[in-house]
């Protein structure tokens, strides 16, 4: 039970890490993608607790997991996919207007093209 | 120069140390789970919805409006990765003797890629095609649905578009069909979410419930092609054919 | 079709009109896409003001309108309800969007997607003032925040990706910490509706506290108040000018009115409220020492959104503390919406007209521009309403009667009489006048430096200001009637008694004297020696993307600490 949770705390705070202090474009966008990740596993593992078939009504199943957390996280992966691949296109066109992927070089080159 | 870098990783530990102390009581809390939810949805998801999977039932049934809501975002995104990228594709040079916009026998394999690829995906294509509409048909019964079904649409498009092999290609390649059956397929949601309020059932209602409960099947549909196509057009664009204006 | 069909109307009818102006896009001709774009943009922009016209005695005999999407039952649905706060945010959206969308015609952004997203933007800010569940309002904001990414990242700017690019990173991870705190809320309660969600939080616990927390400080990230607001500038001084007067206009206040439904129901709502006001009264003033800084006009006025979110937030905050219900809470709700209104309007008239003057003279920087009214008549234009509107907007923000920023601004100071909150304010205010003397230095007449330009200038820019100058006249003409239907909608009684506050007493004229005095005294500081040294010292603080995060990390310290 609770190592479960630990550990997908610790995923959480790898991916947190990553975003804030790592220069790396990339690597930020991984980041958010490790978060994504983490919150998605951590309501679809703590929704099964309480039963143990897949909550599918038809054979003669009697104790389903609960499937709203599923439901939500279809949605929020979704979303997490589709803002990964347009920060993902904002990296390759900053690439390629300033030469870089470090976010402080990036920041510094455009003030100066001003 | 080096107080500023001290400063800067103070304040990015301090950050974090904040964040976690602030998520661990949610993050690892042990409150028994509710199932208020499951038992309501247990009773009544097959019979008002008309899906044996409840998960479909949730999400295309009781929280449809979610379901727009994400449909809405992959539009967007789609359209503004596609605005940005085929910008910048246009710049580099198109005449390089790999790229994808000339057929098979005018490209030159090398060292780094043979044709291994276009002949096993060309022939996969339509398998997978065949893949995607079971998933995104079947959604309402087994796992699957509008969404896994549309990607799974959208990797056969682009086995076939990867995989030809000759000067004649399979109308799915071309960007402006796939602009056209997205254009479709978003209107005929609209539409549909609408129905039920002209039907006196409010909206996302089932305009037909008192023929058949399943609505899903239409909603699957229509979603699965929006997807499908929409991704399909992204990667199109990718390998350099876009819709020109 | 019912009612409470129609309340669907402003969500459903932008939304059709861009499914069409897509459709049309893929079949037809040039010709056949400039028709289905003007037919979409008349759909979506245009009925749903008849439908608010129609649902206005609707909402003010009934008081609200509630349906679950799909007429399921209320513990599974997602619930939707229309009372007098959404009507009042569709009517801000629509009455903005309207001109900006004409002003883009004329210079905006010229891709063909342009309008159907802009469509799609306003579909999600009235889905996102309707909804009444959690996940929903997730959906909804990230489809508002998605349309607002690609909008901005649609300048040719380079400078414009990277200003997407950062409030893209920043405002997705604190939607993970939304998600966080949805999953705490369902957790304890097993429910995601408002509804469900009070009745069944027992009493204030840490869990659920934190959980509060999170989801406010993840929406309060899209209002910018300090220290939240580092994504705010580069965002909409690098963006096309239409899509900058929708950001400042709208989008900063759709996500601070749809927290009241839910901070409203919950106990520790007015704790929140009181240090989210503090936090914007203080934002208020450091954001106009900020803005006199700088050195873009853009960003002058980007700056001054700040601090003018920072005057709504702090109205906003108190009335959370004294309870929305309540009289005093209701009054200022309803000032801080009033004053939400008007900064609409006479923002986005100033972002437009400035962004159109340093356009046509192609420099923004304000301390080398002079002489712009001359440049815009060698750009074609014969009688010179930019310039007129611009003054039109600048008197409006620096709150000189009868414009219609003196009314709210004087309303607002005066809800907030005897507290700190005041003095911050009205030093604000000072603040706010100062730079705008430094601002118009740009309409200073100099000889104009290109040639005779025989291209007409394009009519939809002078109709879009023309449009959002009357508001402002108007606005301030008709103050009082104005302000006493906003109450009503947002009162839980309606029969309270009508606005008995004057505003045009001695002692509220003789404020404006001293402000103005106050503003010319610190505009000649500033531009002194001693003042430039000190304000470029402001400007250059070195300010990096990870600060960002810890101003999100510390104000959920702050709120957490607070509440235990």
């Amino acid at each position: 039970m609770m190592i479960e949770r630990t550990l997908i705390f610790m995923i959480f705070l790898v991916g947190f890490w990553a975003i804030i202090a790592n220069k790396h474009i990339i690597k930020k966008i991984f980041g958010l993608n490790i978060i994504n990740a983490a919150v998605v596993l951590l309501f679809i593992l703590e929704g099964s607790r309480i039963g143990t078939q897949a909550p599918l009504l038809d054979m003669q199943v009697t104790n389903i997991v609960d499937p709203i957390p599923q439901a939500l996280m279809l949605t929020a992966i979704v979303i997490s996919v589709c803002v990964s691949a347009l920060a993902l296109a904002l990296s390759v066109r900053l690439f390629k207007a300033t030469g870089s992927f470090d976010i402080d070089v990036i920041q510094e080159r455009l003030s100066h093209e001003q | 120069m080096k107080k500023s870098n001290l400063f800067s990783s103070c304040k990015v530990l301090v950050t974090f140390f904040l964040i976690a102390f602030t998520l661990a009581p949610i993050l690892l809390s042990s409150h028994p789970w509710p199932n208020e939810g499951r038992d309501y949805l247990f009773e009544n998801a097959s019979n008002e919805t008309g899906a044996s999977n409840s998960v479909s039932a949730i999400y295309l049934g009781y929280r449809a409006m979610d379901t727009l809501g994400e449909t809405l975002v992959l539009l967007v995104s789609i359209t503004g990765t596609m605005t940005i990228l085929v910008g910048l594709v246009k710049k580099e040079k198109s005449d390089s003797p790999n790229t994808f916009l000339l057929t098979r026998d005018k490209r030159k394999s090398n060292q780094l890629r043979t044709h291994l690829l276009e002949v096993v995906s060309g022939k996969l294509g339509p398998i997978v095609l065949l893949f995607g509409f079971y998933v995104m048909l079947y959604g309402h019964i087994s796992p699957g649905g509008g969404f896994q079904g549309g990607v799974i649409l959208a990797s056969g498009i682009v086995f076939l578009a990867l995989g030809n092999q000759s000067e004649k290609e399979t109308k799915l390649n071309n960007p402006i069909v796939l602009a056209r059956i997205e254009g479709f397929s978003f209107l005929a949601l609209i539409l549909a979410s609408t129905s039920g309020m002209l039907m006196g059932k409010g909206f996302f209602g089932n305009p037909l419930s008192h023929i058949s409960a399943n609505f899903i099947i239409l909603l699957n549909i229509i979603i699965g092609l929006k997807v499908g196509t929409s991704i399909a057009s992204m990667c199109i664009a990718m390998m350099g054919r876009s819709h020109d204006d | 079709m019912n009612s409470s069909n129609l309340m669907f109307t402003p969500i459903v009818l932008p939304l059709l009109g861009s499914a069409l102006i897509l459709m049309v896009k893929s079949f037809s001709s040039r010709k056949g896409r400039i028709i289905a774009e003007y037919m979409g943009s008349a759909i979506g922009l245009l009925l749903p003001l008849a439908s608010l016209f129609v649902l206005y005695p609707v909402v003010r005999e009934q008081g609200f309108l509630q349906q679950v999407v799909g007429s399921w039952d209320p513990s599974i649905g997602i619930m939707y309800r229309f009372d007098g706060l959404s009507f009042l945010m569709i009517l801000l959206s629509q009455l903005i969007s309207i001109p900006a969308w004409i002003y883009s015609r004329g210079r905006g952004p010229k891709e063909n997607t342009f309008t159907a997203l802009f469509l799609i933007q306003n579909a999600s800010i009235a889905a996102i003032s309707m909804c009444s569940d959690l996940f929903n309002l997730f959906v909804c904001l990230e489809v508002m925040g998605m349309t607002a990414y690609v909008l901005i990242a649609s300048s040719k700017k380079n400078a414009a990706a990277f200003a997407s690019f950062s409030y893209l990173l920043f405002s997705s991870t604190a939607m993970v910490f939304f998600l966080v705190g949805t999953y705490g809320l369902y957790r304890i309660t097993g429910s995601l509706s408002y509804a469900g969600i009070t009745t069944m939080i027992p009493e204030p616990n840490l869990m659920s506290s934190v959980c509060l927390v999170l989801i406010t400080v993840s929406v309060l990230l899209r209002v910018a108040i300090m220290p939240l607001s580092f994504w705010l500038v580069p965002a909409h001084s690098k963006a096309p000018h239409a899509v900058s007067a929708m950001l400042s206009s709208v989008l900063l206040k759709i996500p601070l009115f749809s927290l009241v439904r839910i901070l409203s129901l919950v106990s520790i709502g007015s704790d929140i409220g009181l240090v989210v006001s503090y936090a914007g009264a203080f934002t208020a003033l450091f954001a106009v020492l900020l803005a006199l800084s700088q050195k873009d006009a853009k960003q002058l006025l980007a700056y001054h959104s700040i601090s003018q979110i920072g005057y709504i937030t702090a109205a906003w905050g108190m009335a959370l503390h004294a309870g929305v219900t309540s009289k005093t809470g209701a009054f200022l709700l309803s000032v801080a919406f009033f004053h939400a209104l008007y900064h609409a309007m006479f923002k986005a008239l100033l972002f437009l007209s400035v962004g159109t003057t340093t356009d046509y003279a192609n420099q923004r920087n304000v301390y080398i521009l002079r002489g712009a009214n001359a440049q815009l008549r060698t750009s074609g234009e014969k009688v010179p309403i930019t310039m007129l509107c611009y003054f039109v907007g600048a008197l409006s923000i620096t709150a000189i009667p009868p414009f219609n920023g003196f009314f709210s601004k004087t309303l607002l100071t005066y809800a907030l009489k005897e507290t700190m909150q005041y003095t911050l304010l009205t030093l604000a205010g000072v603040g706010t006048l100062a730079s705008f003397i430094k601002l118009s230095r740009i309409y200073l007449p100099a000889k104009p430096t290109g040639q005779e330009e025989t291209k007409p200038f394009p009519k939809s820019i002078h109709i879009a200001l023309s449009v959002l100058a009357l508001f402002c006249i108007a606005g301030g003409v008709f103050a009082p009637q104005v302000f006493n239907f906003i109450k009503e909608l947002l009162a839980s009684h309606p029969e309270q008694e009508q606005l008995s506050f004057k505003f045009f007493t001695s002692s509220n004229l003789l404020k404006v004297l001293y402000t103005s005095l106050g503003g010319i005294v610190l505009f000649i500081l500033a531009v002194s020696k001693t003042g430039t040294k000190l304000l470029s010292l402001l400007k250059n603080l070195p300010r990096s993307f990870s600060d960002a995060f810890f101003g999100f990390a510390v104000s959920i310290a702050i709120l957490v600490y607070v509440l235990l």
